[in-house]
């Protein structure tokens, strides 16, 4: 798995589909595509928007599934938790579910990009 | 030595301070826990923090203000948790330093910084999510963001945690080599005043 971060409209997901030489048609839109389908995109982007769908649906994400049918996905989701902390309840456990779930795919992931001005930083790799 | 520990919400500072903690400390450990707890949700959140610290040998310290008259001697290392709940209860607070927060807080750590032989210090970043907040709280973004620059500069060490990755802004800790590659990768800082 990659993990790819940073702030809104850095670039995230050109640098990603650059350096991963992925097909922007293969990159797979989190804010709208099937739940399911992150078990076999390449790269899935919004993952943030994903996290608050699953929320929403009362699901959770199963990452030992994610790991085992689709070890290679690259996962392009905003930096959060950058602001005071929000006035709406949902807005806030919308923020740290992601904030968990995704220091949880950087501990299991190969390499982890951080992303500003579009230029990547490799802030972790095996 | 003096550690500040920052990063976004849900980012695992938290966590990776606690393992600075465990990593230095050669003596008692005290956990300065400054969240008021006002309603159900910090109930919950205070009690996931002694979740996580459960078995880690701290002692807990209760502080909401007044970090100045606190009385930490006998500690090797001391962890304070966190700077963004201070500073709100300084400012906000009936018993708070109200306009002298910053002064306060920052002559309490000069205090206790000299009562131990490390303090750590998490902090929060509030301050790039581009909404246009009330005058209010852009007076406690202003307030907080003194308080972290006056600390970065009298830190040894500055970190950045971003979803569980330590970055590393100022300062070196060869004693502690950081999980992989981190270091060779931190992002290019302030190298010492």
């Amino acid at each position: 798995m990659i993990l790819v971060t940073g702030g809104c409209f850095q670039g995230k997901k050109d640098y990603a589909c650059e350096t991963f030489h992925i097909a922007r048609k293969d990159a797979v839109d989190g804010a709208d595509c099937p739940l399911e389908a992150i078990f076999d995109v390449k790269l899935l982007y919004h993952f943030h928007e994903y996290i608050r769908r699953l929320m929403q649906a009362k699901e959770e994400l199963d990452l030992d599934r994610l790991q085992r049918e689709n070890p290679d996905i690259v996962l392009v989701t905003n930096e959060l938790g950058y602001g005071v902390v929000p006035v709406d309840q949902f807005d806030r456990a919308y923020r740290e579910k992601t904030g968990r779930v995704c220091c949880e795919i950087a501990k299991r992931a190969d390499e982890v990009h951080r992303v500003v001005c579009g230029i990547g930083t490799v802030i972790r790799h095996d | 030595m003096l550690i500040v520990v920052t990063g976004g919400s849900g980012s695992g500072k938290s966590e990776y301070a606690e393992s600075l903690v465990l990593r230095l400390a050669k003596g008692p450990k005290l956990y300065i826990a400054t969240m008021y707890p006002f309603d159900e949700e910090s109930h919950q959140r205070i009690a996931r923090h002694r979740r996580m610290r459960k078995g880690k040998g701290f002692d807990t310290l209760e502080l909401y203000t007044g970090l100045k008259n606190a009385d930490i001697s006998g500690y090797d290392t001391a962890l304070l948790e966190c700077m963004s709940n201070l500073c709100a209860n300084e400012m906000y607070q009936e018993n708070g330093a109200g306009a002298r927060s910053a002064e306060e807080i920052l002559d309490g750590v000069r205090q206790i910084y000299g009562q131990c032989r490390h303090l750590i210090i998490v902090t929060n970043e509030i301050f790039s999510d581009g909404i246009d907040y009330d005058p209010e709280t852009v007076r406690y973004q202003r307030c907080l963001g003194e308080i972290n620059r006056r600390l970065a500069k009298m830190a040894d060490l500055v970190v950045e945690v971003v979803y569980s990755i330590p970055l590393i802004h100022k300062g070196s800790l060869p004693e502690i080599s950081t999980a992989g590659l981190t270091e060779a990768f931190a992002l290019p800082g302030h190298k010492g005043e």
